[in-house]
């Protein structure tokens, strides 16, 4: 799906946007500032210093113990200077962590709210990046690009009050080559930043790229075509070389153009010294202070310069970030037209969090009881479980609608299956209900409420969902049945993996139910995977079962035997099954046809049940 | 989670040997680098050293003679530094990125081997972080760790040099200031700064954690576990970050004591030259030339602090590159491989055995199985009874532990892996589909394939009308795992991809799955009926009795070799089935093969 088409660019300077979104900031970036300005003045005071030494001894004759005070007085400068260079680095990296971590936690936020459906039309691989290395880049910016930028601003205007105090002439020619370097920065500045933004657009790209390419080298190797992949890496790389020098070679350029002011700004600074001492208009002291704190009025800057390049990947990941984070609900439903403002996740922590335990403590309230045999669907309240009403949904990128004209009614407690040829939209019938699409015309209504106007989270309590391809998650077995409920009982867990008939499998491995899953050494068939995704409703004990393609990996004995033993379970349940072969649900109440997608699309043939 | 035992890249001089091995710098463009950086130094000590001489002279007024020279030299040197910088970066990066290439494609090198049984235990996260972050921070070992520290070594013994000339104890007092800020202040660096492995390994985790809540937030959603997700993924975020903080407190330190130094020995030159010039042992012209060569002496030692923190990074990401070096790679090509014979090549396993590792139970255990030219075999059997694992043994992705295996009359591992994969075509239960166009995926099955071939695959896996009617046909785009299309037609996608390859042998592990009966059926018969036409074999996974209808023999397995009972394809596999399916009910007697491995 098109995502920059979605998102919404909202103007402003990305360090404003950022610093809208993280509120900490500000207070990080004054001590930082206020470090880096206690330096500058050290420095001013090392330049009179060591000049007022070299002066009395040169001019005046004076001895080392006559200028000890001051030699004292020189070092103590720099140890000064030390410190506040120590703190400024501190509260820099203080900076810079608040902000990538805080962005992390809103971007994967705002990912999840954004829901699969979103998420599927996004590469994983790339906002990974975008999560980790992105916001770290982050790091970089705020950190040290942003005080420099400040200290850039306010150092060589303090400096330059100071020289035009001692010594005006220098101070106009400071003056008129530091008027120069905003010129630089501005020419050479915008070049970088564009060049950047294609560079990090590209290693996104690459990043995906070879996610995609680690997990297809299997099909890869199996086809023997293993070099393909070595050349894509080659040449992926290659690219990436390529385009990163060209960046280099403009980021360099502005840096060596500051270096160039610098340089003749004190090598000017420093003739016509001379000159003027040589007709002495000027004293020594005065020349050699002036000419020891010239560089400094430069360095501020030509450092803002080399922290701005420095930070250029993460200004470009703040893009992206933003661009995700600016992404919101109520526009990502506008372009497959219109939807109701959506009830999101807290954007800021700790409230949601506290919340969320409360909640979780309640299920385990519940689940603490688990050997009490419950009357499902009992426990909620709700007329008709579940009813789509002539709803149409489109997919961003596909002219055809993926469902059109669906209507469907369950009452509470009814079996229903819905079953069509492959891509009729069984599945997107499925995650309408689970509020992962949303129609563009009709309203899907969930016990006497239309779902729009449902917050999300507290709808789907009332679902266990059974995926076609179900994800497992890095952790045990037991771990992946908990998600359906952290507090569930071992007994529960063992009772469920009897049900859905894993108990076998899961004692014939070596740690049993902690026996670790995903890409780890034990992996499921993809049967088995099927199972424990059943084992996962059971867990649930929701009044609402969605069943997308329970059986698709199983043969006809074993869904015979998964049928037995789940019916008792399912009986009470509201239990919408999509699937070719709905046999698994024992008591079916109706057949709902889906046409296929190629015929003409006059509405769902409702066929009697069997 | 449990991780597979790796071996121990070595020390940190190895890590590096090894790298440097592998990367294959350009020792000729490190080297120009290097010289351009050292003179880079050099012209701002003399810049700065010059510009003192001229004030500190001028103030005499000895006549604009006497300063001519030295102030043109001071604004050649003024003016050449800046490019002598340039040339050093541009020359550095351009070197680092190649060994990067390199790198990387070693480390493609290493991994390809090893998929699909022997990846197991790694996270593709994980493993991804590997390919980008770590083998991106390698660069480093040149650009901030190498080349600083020669060109500070170099630009600081000139300097301490030519002070020494102007003063010797001046330069004595320098040296030893500069060789307490390069030792200490690295020092500093690393002795605070903790638990670089650590980070990288934190780093990696979070990358696996990021990708598992974005890959399983459908589920996370549906059960309202999307909360509970992302605080696991905070704890790992905290982590890092108090390690980050405790970085920068140690980065700050080093920079400290880089400043003291020189404040050390700004304040000592002076010192010395103050006493020098009052006991006439040094014109007092010179004085001010001591204390700003000992800045511009200093100016590139903060890079040298820094080095050490960076060679440490570049270590712990160079183990975690090198890591995969040590992974046994579990089938690799004879040295003087075998010739496979032409035609259709029957398959042919004896008392086959294989397991994933000694500690994992029998996957294989004493199968026979044989395919004769031509035929039609289909394989039953509960989830976890070997089927699998017997296709990954017949593409030699995994080795035999007992038993043989033969290709065509010819021992599998005497063939090169690619012969044996050219004569198998395999549609693998998870096959995947690349993020591409719909070409693109299908022409993985022979690259030089014309648009009439792919036209053909494409009907005989029945998805031509399909892509058909989509508004960029074959080049539409399916997403990231095939996300946008639908399973049914990922299958299939694979199928034709399989069929487009043209093999002898084709192995469908559950075609059907995912698709209607009918459908499927229907599907699968016009693929067996066609590969009987062509004299092509066929292996037929499955679990639908439907699609046995075809099939020349039925073999049926458990516990990781042939069930005993009929294995005709008449009326009685029905039953056969059943008998098998009854083991996976629950309270079943019979055990399935563990261990084994899907393709995830």
């Amino acid at each position: 799906m098109s995502t920059t088409a979605v998102q919404r660019r909202r103007g402003g300077l990305i360090d404003r946007r950022l610093a809208a979104r993280v509120s900490a900031t500000r207070r990080y970036l004054f001590s930082a500032v206020s470090f880096g300005v206690a330096s500058t003045v050290c420095v001013v005071a090392q330049a009179v210093l060591l000049a007022s030494v070299v002066s009395a001894v040169v001019l005046h004759g004076a001895t080392l113990g006559g200028v000890a005070a001051r030699l004292a007085g020189l070092f103590a400068a720099f140890v000064a200077r030390a410190l506040f260079g120590w703190a400024g680095e501190a509260a820099a990296q203080a900076t810079g962590a608040t902000v990538t971590s805080t962005l992390r936690r809103q971007l994967l936020r705002h990912a999840l709210t954004l829901g699969p459906v979103w998420l599927s039309g996004e590469r994983a691989g790339e906002l990974s990046l975008a999560a980790t290395r992105g916001t770290n880049a982050l790091t970089a910016y705020f950190g040290r690009y942003l005080p420099q930028a400040v200290l850039a601003a306010l150092a060589p205007i303090g400096i330059l009050a100071w020289v035009a105090s001692e010594d005006w002439p220098s101070a106009l020619i400071l003056l008129g080559l530091v008027a120069l370097v905003p010129v630089a920065m501005v020419y050479f500045g915008r070049e970088s930043a564009a060049r950047t933004r294609r560079q990090w657009r590209r290693l996104s790209s690459l990043s995906a790229r070879f996610l995609d390419l680690l997990q297809g080298l299997p099909t890869l190797r199996a086809f023997g075509r293993e070099a393909q992949g070595r050349r894509e890496v080659a040449e992926a790389t290659e690219g990436l070389r390529q385009t990163t020098l060209g960046t280099l070679r403009v980021a360099f350029l502005s840096a060596l153009a500051l270096e160039f002011i610098a340089g003749i700004g004190t090598g000017l600074v420093a003739m016509v010294l001379g000159l003027r001492l040589l007709g002495g208009h000027v004293t020594l002291y005065t020349a050699l202070a002036v000419l020891l704190v010239s560089p400094e009025v430069f360095l501020p800057l030509r450092r803002a310069a080399a922290e701005f390049h420095a930070s250029a990947e993460g200004q470009a990941a703040a893009d992206r970030i933003l661009s995700v984070l600016d992404t919101d609900t109520v526009s990502f439903d506008d372009e497959l037209r219109g939807g109701q403002p959506r009830t999101q996740l807290d954007d800021d922590g700790h409230d949601a969090f506290d919340g969320h335990d409360r909640h979780d403590r309640g299920l385990g309230a519940r689940a603490a009881e688990p050997e009490q045999p419950r009357a499902p669907g009992t426990r909620h309240a709700g007329g008709a479980a579940l009813r789509a009403e002539n709803v149409e949904v489109m997919f961003a990128g596909r002219g055809t609608p993926a469902l059109r004209g669906f209507s469907i009614d369950l009452a509470q407690g009814e079996h229903v299956a819905l079953v069509g040829p492959s891509g009729s939209g069984k599945s997107t019938a499925i995650a309408l209900f689970l509020g992962f699409v949303r129609p563009v015309a009709g309203r899907v209504v969930v016990g006497g409420h239309d779902l729009a106007t449902v917050d999300d989270p507290t709808w789907r309590r009332m679902l266990a969902w059974v995926p076609q391809r179900p994800h497992l998650l890095h952790g045990s077995i037991a771990d992946n049945l908990r998600i359906a409920d952290p507090f569930a009982s071992e007994a529960s867990l063992a009772r469920a993996i009897e049900m859905v008939g894993l108990s076998h499998t899961v004692s014939g491995l070596p740690g049993g139910l902690e026996t670790e899953l995903g890409e780890g050494p034990v992996s499921l068939s993809a049967g088995e995977r099927q199972r424990l995704a059943l084992g996962r409703a059971v867990i649930r004990d929701a009044p609402i079962v969605l069943l997308d393609e329970p059986v698709a990996h199983l043969d006809a004995h074993a869904e015979a035997a998964l049928r037995d033993t789940l019916g008792p379970w399912l009986e009470s349940r509201t239990v919408l099954v999509a699937a070719h072969r709905p046999e698994l649900v024992a008591r079916l109440d109706r057949i709902v046809v889906l046409p296929s997608r190629r015929e003409a699309f006059d509405g769902t043939g409702e066929a009697p049940g069997p | 989670m449990s991780e597979p035992v790796r071996t121990d890249p070595g020390s940190a001089g190895t890590v590096i040997r090894t790298l440097l091995r592998i990367g294959a710098p350009p020792w000729r463009k490190l080297a120009l680098a290097g010289l351009l950086g050292a003179l880079g130094a050099l012209a701002t000590v003399g810049l700065l050293a010059g510009s003192g001489y001229v004030v500190d002279r001028a103030a005499f007024r000895p006549g604009l003679g006497a300063i001519a020279g030295i102030l043109a030299s001071v604004e050649v040197l003024a003016f050449l530094r800046g490019p002598l910088r340039y040339g050093e970066r541009l020359v550095a990066h351009d070197a680092a990125f190649r060994s990067l290439g390199r790198w990387r494609v070693w480390l493609y090198d290493r991994l390809e081997p090893l998929a699909p049984a022997g990846l197991r235990g790694w996270r593709s996260g994980d493993l991804l972080a590997r390919l980008t972050d770590d083998v991106d921070t390698l660069q480093d070992l040149y650009l901030r760790c190498l080349l600083p520290v020669a060109v500070t070594v170099a630009a600081a013994t000139v300097a301490v040099i030519l002070v020494a000339v102007v003063l010797p104890a001046a330069g004595g007092a320098l040296a030893a200031s500069l060789v307490v800020a390069i030792v200490a202040a690295p020092a500093a660096a690393v002795a605070t700064g903790t638990a670089r492995g650590r980070e990288a390994e934190l780093r990696g985790r979070l990358a696996a954690e990021v990708i598992d809540l974005l890959r399983a937030a459908p589920e996370l959603l549906a059960f309202g576990r999307e909360h509970a997700a992302l605080a696991e993924l905070e704890t790992t975020d905290r982590e890092l970050t108090s390690i980050a903080r405790r970085r920068a407190w140690a980065a700050g330190a080093s920079g400290a004591i880089v400043t003291v130094c020189l404040g050390a020995a700004v304040t000592a030159v002076l010192a010395l030259g103050v006493s020098a010039v009052r006991a006439h042992e040094m014109g007092a012209v010179m004085l001010a030339v001591l204390p700003l060569a000992a800045v511009g002496a200093f100016e590139t030692v903060p890079a040298v602090a820094t080095a050490a923190v960076r060679a440490a990074d570049v270590v712990a990401a160079g183990r975690r590159v090198l890591d995969l070096a040590s992974v046994p790679i579990p089938v690799t090509d004879p040295e003087d491989p075998a010739r496979l014979p032409d035609g259709c090549p029957e398959v042919d396993l004896r008392g086959a055995r294989l397991r994933y590792g000694p500690e994992l139970p029998w996957a294989l255990d004493g199968m026979d199985f044989h395919v004769g030219p031509g035929t039609r075999v289909g394989l039953v059997g509960a989830s976890g009874a070997g089927k699998s694992s017997l296709v990954h043994a017949m593409l030699r992705f995994w080795p035999l532990q007992e038993g043989t295996a033969a290709l065509g009359g010819v021992a599998l591992d005497a063939l090169r892996q690619r012969d044996v994969r050219r004569a198998i075509a395999l549609v693998d239960q998870d096959a995947h589909v690349f993020a591409g166009t719909i070409r693109q995926n299908v022409t993985l099955g022979r690259p030089t394939a014309n648009d009439e071939e792919v036209a053909a695959a494409l009907e005989r896996a029945q998805l031509a009308e399909w892509v058909a009617g989509l508004p960029e046909g074959l080049r539409t785009h399916v997403g990231e795992e095939g996300a946008k299309v639908s399973g049914g037609q990922r299958r299939r996608i694979a199928l034709a991809r399989a069929l487009l390859a043209d093999a002898p042998i084709l192995v469908l592990d559950e075609p059907t799955a995912g698709l209607d009966p009918e459908h499927g059926a229907r599907l699968v018969a016009g693929i067996v009926d066609d590969a009987a036409a062509r004299g092509t074999s066929v292996v037929l996974v499955t679990h639908r009795a439907e699609d046995l209808e075809r099939v020349d023999r039925v073999v049926v397995m458990a516990d990781g070799h042939t069930a005993p009972g009929p294995t005709m394809g008449d009326g009685e596999t029905e039953e056969t089935l059943g008998g098998i399916a009854g083991t996976v009910a629950p309270g079943g007697a019979a055990s399935g093969g563990r261990g084994r491995v899907t393709s995830d």
